[in-house]
């Protein structure tokens, strides 16, 4: 059976000569192959090197979104790629080093001058302010700002899309702060876990030690906010930008346009460039027509990074010269079914092995485009996380197409040696996830494992469904197909709201697995302790791997690689390991 | 003083009488059924439209025994990096007369004559539950009148206005598993052959109710009155026969309409259970994820069988509404 | 006529009611029935990972922890008296805050509706002018390959979804032959010219969608109407061709078509969807399409108020219509 997927291999390699790249990208962990050929770029060049680079100014940018931001308020957003755009017009204190390859990963100071300086057994972070940085309309940004921005995060009613990491771990009167909008008092500045000793000095009180503060503080909601201009729920019709580009107008839903600001300072933030002269940004367009767009060299740029669809990404791959200004980057996320360990008889771990040994993995590959659109996965976590090591407990690498006798001899362990009955949910509106279920429902059958499909809108999946404990036990779902991405990239940040037992919440829940296990849950707490190191954190990162695997709660399915494709009107294109994407914040044009 | 032999009654006429022999041979009046019978006959495209509708409803009822299994995966008949079959054409092959599904590799014959099955049950059954509801309403809006006129154009409008979108999508959660004896796919049919057509029938009202408006004035029908005739008969024998033309025109195009309403369905989770297979969703599936460029067949094939569905439906439906008719020459 | 048209508009207003109450009761009421509760509902609006402070909040402001009839008055209420929310106040009709964005709904609606407009009026005028056409010519030449060809052309436009029409058509006409490159919304104060030609191929694609019904239906009135004997007597009477079959045999098969024109563009202007998904064209289709993804329930009832009004319009105007074609119609 190998042996079958081989030659397929080997044969669309010779077909479509494209020897390098296509072959290679299945098998490693990072597709890094970079030949630069005298002719111009190659396929995958843009991992691992820039494309195009240049400094030279002037040209507009046009990107197509097919749906629309969530916001473009920088302290009321939560996708990828709304926060490598938000850059453009909104600095935080820190960021990611904007260079090619693993070096993306790493955090560098943006608005502070360094990394938080830690005192008090952890409890107590402090970052200074460059000086002199302004906003968009020449006033200096103070630590006031910063200290505000944080603020009016804690008003969820208001601002309800972003991540509540600092309700979570600020101390002082954080766990009842209202807000600003609601708490106007001490001049707006009522939160006491923030003080502001001086206007370039910020200094956060935790309510425990998190040793990954830092990359709490990139997240663009620390970016300044000057109280008077606060707008609040209209804010993010003209944020006052920190960054080099500011909004010159923005008609809600469908189209924004930014500008150079002349307050900039390239010193502030070195990681973003000031090159293109107009930056447009059109929403909601139809996603095919996008591709179309992208290839006839109308739009330079599909904003939501997630890779080019089925129709475009044929197109691509049957072209030589079109796959020269493609790349195929790992996205970043990884592709999951859970498995709940509350529903029976997937309580007993066994049947919850079987489900791993029979799961067929190319065809679950298939479903999610072939090796072009993912790698079999075998970890709980993809390569893009810090301390990933690659293990494979239950021969997903080794017997892709599933080992129905393992699967049966598990299923004797478990005390159902002719299989049993439960429920595979899955979003209805996804075509993959509807031709993953299937795959799945076909491969269990041939171990006698029967499985019902139910099909739930992806609006309501996490809030109403899947995400719903209650729902899940009453409904027999003892299998779902979910999603993942890292708000940052080391072990907690990955496995913390999917494997934490004290994540588990009746409604929205993330740790769909409901997993509860005393081992994850203390290296966890230990990895954001006071004395954590990266070097300790990676190594935890990697048990915890070993042990949600193990504990057979989440049967992997591949770690996503998006097909991208760069214009070649483009210069500094190169793709940023942390967003999976290409890094919005350098690119300028011919 | 002759007798009427070969009477070609009007609607709503008298029957003709008794047979009268003349010259050896029984000569006898023909019904009106049997009239249109035989102008169908003579109508050769109609006849053909109406022998491929008794072949699809063959195909849908005893088809799914003699194909293969629909469902099984044939991984190795697909490319693994465009996810396309091997083949030409969609990986035609003895084994394989259709080719295969994309991605999975699955039969498309067998997929698509058990998707006919799926498709046809609810195209035609939920369009008849339109039409039914539809031209009962309509009818009895237009020919009383008054409030219950009112009344019922308001509901058309109610219905008309309803968020169907909204309603799939909050369907979901409620959707049972099983229920009034059906479960699975069985249950989930049913359960869309009535919302299908609940929701389709006040196009079908408004249409036959305007009709209604415009015939209860005319002549015959204060002829029929003057003769005594009550409600429900000047209904049925007068206006009804006037109505067939609409009815049929609007129901043959309802199916393809509720066939593809139905991948919609699917969309929302509400519709055939995968890996059940129906026309309107391999079509969209076709569509939406690009296969429509890359293996052109996987959408020629049920985009062909909805046309030669509804191309058969249309055109023995005006058959029968010439025939039916007694004024067409 | 003219307390016809006020007790209609007086109805009106009840079936809106009637149609706010529906939408209301699936909105929140059926969830219910799932097994849904307020805190649950309220976590759809605040994004990853809240915490149950946040979703409470959440639930207090949206209003989703009182009873069901408070909500619903409260909703009716704004909408004819306005109100204050977040410190801002949104006049009548307020039409409430979007739960993603909490910009006001009524504001987005008006802006899309120009589009919408563009796209319904124009394609309506292509299909029923087409459709009427190619009716009566398949009416005047039935059985000949003309019939038989233009019957599956129309038919053809049926069967296929709208989005792949849609699909093919900018793929051809705007990508491999840039007859019509970069199709975008451009308003008719801006540039009427190119606001016709960037919707040539909206107005097409979705007129051949509905061409069908128009033909088919206008072909089986007119070969009624043909063997009437008012037309024989016509001919007899010397009337020009034309007359006869215009003024004549079309007039008495138009009931239908009237219908089914005022019951199409009613719907259409509550949102052409797939138009304008596939062409991108911010108007009613996709805002409905947005509402309902992120089950954004003002939204949804903004857009579902306007689009009942539309339809309810547009029948009333239908149903006046009839009395105007056909003076034998009396309500």
């Amino acid at each position: 059976m190998m042996r079958r997927r081989r030659i397929g291999v080997t044969a669309t390699c010779a077909v479509t000569a494209i020897a390098l790249a296509a072959c290679g990208s299945s098998s490693s962990p990072s597709s890094s192959s970079s030949t630069t050929t005298p002719s111009g770029p190659a396929y995958n060049q843009g991992i691992s090197s820039v494309i195009n680079p240049s400094t030279a100014k002037g040209g507009t940018i046009t990107y197509d979104d097919s749906s629309t931001f969530d916001s473009t308020d920088p302290g009321n957003t939560y996708y990828a790629h709304v926060w490598n755009f938000s850059r453009l017009y909104a600095t935080p204190l820190m960021t990611y080093t904007s260079t090619p390859g693993s070096g993306g990963n790493q955090l560098v100071p943006a608005l502070a001058t360094t990394p938080g300086v830690v005192s008090n057994n952890g409890l107590t972070w402090t970052y200074t302010i460059k000086p002199n940085v302004k906003f968009e309309d020449g006033t200096t940004v103070t630590s006031a700002d910063v200290k505000y921005a944080v603020e009016r995060t804690f008003d969820r009613t208001v601002l309800p899309n972003g991540p509540s990491y600092f309700q979570l771990l600020l101390g002082g009167n954080a766990s009842t702060y209202p807000g600003p909008f609601k708490d106007r008092s001490k001049n707006l500045m009522g939160l006491t876990a923030v003080a502001t000793p001086n206007p370039t000095t910020v200094v956060f009180h935790l309510a425990k030690p998190f040793a990954d503060f830092n990359y709490v503080v990139a997240i663009p909601q620390t970016a300044p906010v000057p109280p008077d201009k606060d707008t609040g729920a209209n804010y993010q019709l003209h944020p006052i930008s920190t960054g080099p580009y500011m909004f010159q107008s923005y008609q809600l839903n469908k189209q924004l346009t930014l500008v150079p600001n002349p307050s900039w300072n390239p010193a502030t933030n070195p990681q973003v460039s000031q090159l293109a002269s107009k930056i447009v940004v059109n929403f909601n367009v139809n996603a095919d027509d996008i591709d179309n767009r992208l290839l006839a060299g109308d739009i330079q740029m599909d904003v939501a990074g997630t890779g080019v669809q089925a129709a475009a990404r044929a197109r691509i791959l049957s072209s030589s010269s079109l796959m020269k200004q493609a790349d195929d980057p790992l996205a970043g996320f990884e592709w999951f079914f859970y498995l709940n360990t509350k529903v029976a008889p997937l309580n007993n771990i066994a049947c919850r092995k079987a489900i791993e040994y029979a799961a067929n993995k190319i065809t679950l590959q298939d479903a999610y485009g072939g090796s072009v659109g993912g790698q079999i996965a075998s970890t709980a976590m993809p390569p893009t996380v810090i301390g990933y090591q690659s293990f494979d407990m239950y021969e997903a690498l080794s017997k892709p197409n599933g080992d129905p006798t393992m699967a049966k001899s598990e299923l004797t362990a478990c005390g159902q040696p002719n299989g049993f009955t439960t429920g595979i949910a899955y979003r209805s509106d996804r075509p993959k996830e509807v031709a993953a279920a299937t795959a799945l429902q076909a491969a269990l059958s041939t171990v006698g494992i029967k499985t019902t499909l139910h099909g739930y809108p992806s609006g309501t999946y996490y809030s109403n469904f899947a995400g719903s404990p209650a729902y899940v036990h009453s409904h027999d779902l003892g299998i779902d197909i979910g999603g993942w991405a890292p708000d940052w990239p080391d072990g907690f940040g990955w496995f913390d709201e999917i494997a934490n037992g004290n994540a588990i919440v009746p409604a929205g829940n993330t740790n769909i697995s409901e997993l509860n296990d005393p081992v994850v849950n203390n290296d966890l707490a230990e990895m954001e302790s006071a004395s954590s190191t990266p070097a300790l954190r990676a190594t935890l990162a990697n048990e915890i791997d070993h042990k949600v695997m193990s504990d057979a709660v989440m049967l992997p399915i591949v770690y996503a690689k998006s097909l991208l494709y760069r214009s070649p009107a483009l210069t500094n294109v190169y793709v940023q390991e942390y967003y999976g994407m290409y890094n919005y914040g350098v690119l300028g044009t011919k | 003083m002759a007798v009427p032999i070969d009477v070609a009654t009007g609607p709503g006429g008298p029957e003709p009488d008794a047979p009268l022999s003349v010259a050896g041979k029984a000569i006898e009046g023909r019904s009106l059924g049997q009239i249109a019978w035989m102008r169908l006959r003579r109508d050769k495209v109609a006849m053909a439209g109406g022998i491929i509708v008794v072949l699809l409803i063959l195909i849908a009822v005893i088809g799914p025994y003699f194909v293969q299994n629909p469902d099984t995966y044939n991984q190795e008949l697909i490319n693994p990096i465009f996810s396309r079959p091997n083949g030409a054409f969609g990986g035609i092959s003895l084994a394989h007369p259709f080719g295969v599904e994309p991605v999975t590799g699955r039969d498309m014959l067998a997929r698509t004559v058990v998707g006919a099955r799926y498709s046809l049950l609810i195209g035609f059954l939920a369009t008849a539950l339109a039409v039914v509801i539809g031209v009962v309403m309509g009818v009895i809006a237009g020919y009383v009148g008054g409030w219950i006129d009112s009344l019922i154009a308001r509901a058309m409008d109610v219905f008309l206005a309803f968020p169907l979108l909204v309603f799939a999508i909050a369907l979901v959660g409620v959707m049972p598993s099983s229920g009034f004896g059906l479960s699975g796919n069985s249950l989930r049919v049913a359960m869309l052959i009535f919302i299908i057509g609940f929701f389709a029938w006040p196009y079908m009202g408004r249409i036959i109710r305007g009709q209604t408006l415009s015939l209860r004035e005319r002549e015959f029908v204060d002829a029929a009155r003057s003769l005594g005739a009550r409600g429900p008969y000047i209904l049925f024998r007068e206006l009804l026969p006037n109505l067939w033309a609409p009815i049929l025109v609007y129901a043959t195009l309802l199916i393809p309409t509720n066939i593809l309403f139905e991948a919609a369905l699917d969309f929302l989770g509400v519709g055939i259970i995968p890996p059940a297979p129906s026309w309107g969703s391999t079509l969209s599936n076709a569509v939406s994820q690009g296969f429509y460029s890359t293996d052109p067949m996987y959408m020629i094939i049920p985009g062909l069988a909805i046309f030669i569905t509804v191309m058969a439906f249309n055109l023995f439906g005006d058959g029968l509404r010439d025939a039916l008719d007694p004024r067409t020459r | 006529m003219v307390t016809f048209i006020i007790r209609r508009l007086v109805g009106t207003v009840f079936i809106l009611l009637i149609v706010a109450a529906v939408t209301f009761a699936i909105f929140f009421i059926l969830p219910r029935a799932a097994g849904e509760t307020a805190y649950g509902l309220a976590t759809q609006y605040v994004g990853r990972n809240p915490t149950p402070a946040a979703v409470h909040a959440m639930e207090q402001t949206l209003g989703f922890n009182q009873p069901l009839y408070v909500q619903f008055g409260r909703y009716i209420k704004a909408i004819v008296a306005g109100e204050h929310y977040l410190g801002q106040w949104c006049g009548p009709p307020c039409l409430g805050y979007s739960f993603k964005n909490q910009q006001p709904v009524w504001p987005q609606m008006v802006s899309d509706v120009p589009v919408t407009l563009s796209i319904g009026v124009g394609a309506a005028v292509l299909w029923l002018v087409g459709g009427v056409a190619i009716g009566v010519i398949s009416a005047l030449k039935r059985g000949t390959i003309i019939d038989r060809l233009s019957m599956s052309v129309a038919l053809a436009g049926v069967s296929l979804p709208v989005f792949f029409t849609g699909l093919i058509a900018l793929e051809l006409f705007s990508y491999k032959w840039p007859i019509f490159p970069n199709v975008q919304y451009v308003g008719i104060t801006t540039n009427p010219l190119l606001w016709a030609k960037n919707l040539v191929l909206p107005w097409i694609v979705l007129a051949f969608l509905y061409a069908a019904l128009y033909a088919r239906l206008t072909r089986a009135g007119m070969l009624e109407t043909l063997n009437e004997d008012y037309i024989r007597t016509a001919r007899a009477k010397g009337a020009r061709e034309r007359t006869v079959i215009l003024k004549h045999a079309l007039r008495a098969a138009l009931t239908p078509i009237v219908t089914i024109f005022g019951l199409d563009l009613g719907l259409l202007l509550g949102g052409a969807i797939l138009t304008e998904v596939t062409f991108s064209f911010h108007g009613l289709g996709l805002f409905t399409v947005e509402a309902i993804n992120n089950q954004d329930f003002p939204e949804i009832m903004g857009v579902t108020l306007l689009a009942a009004f539309f339809i309810v319009i547009a029948n009333l105007i239908v149903d006046i219509m009839y009395s105007v074609l056909d003076p034998r119609v009396r309500y």
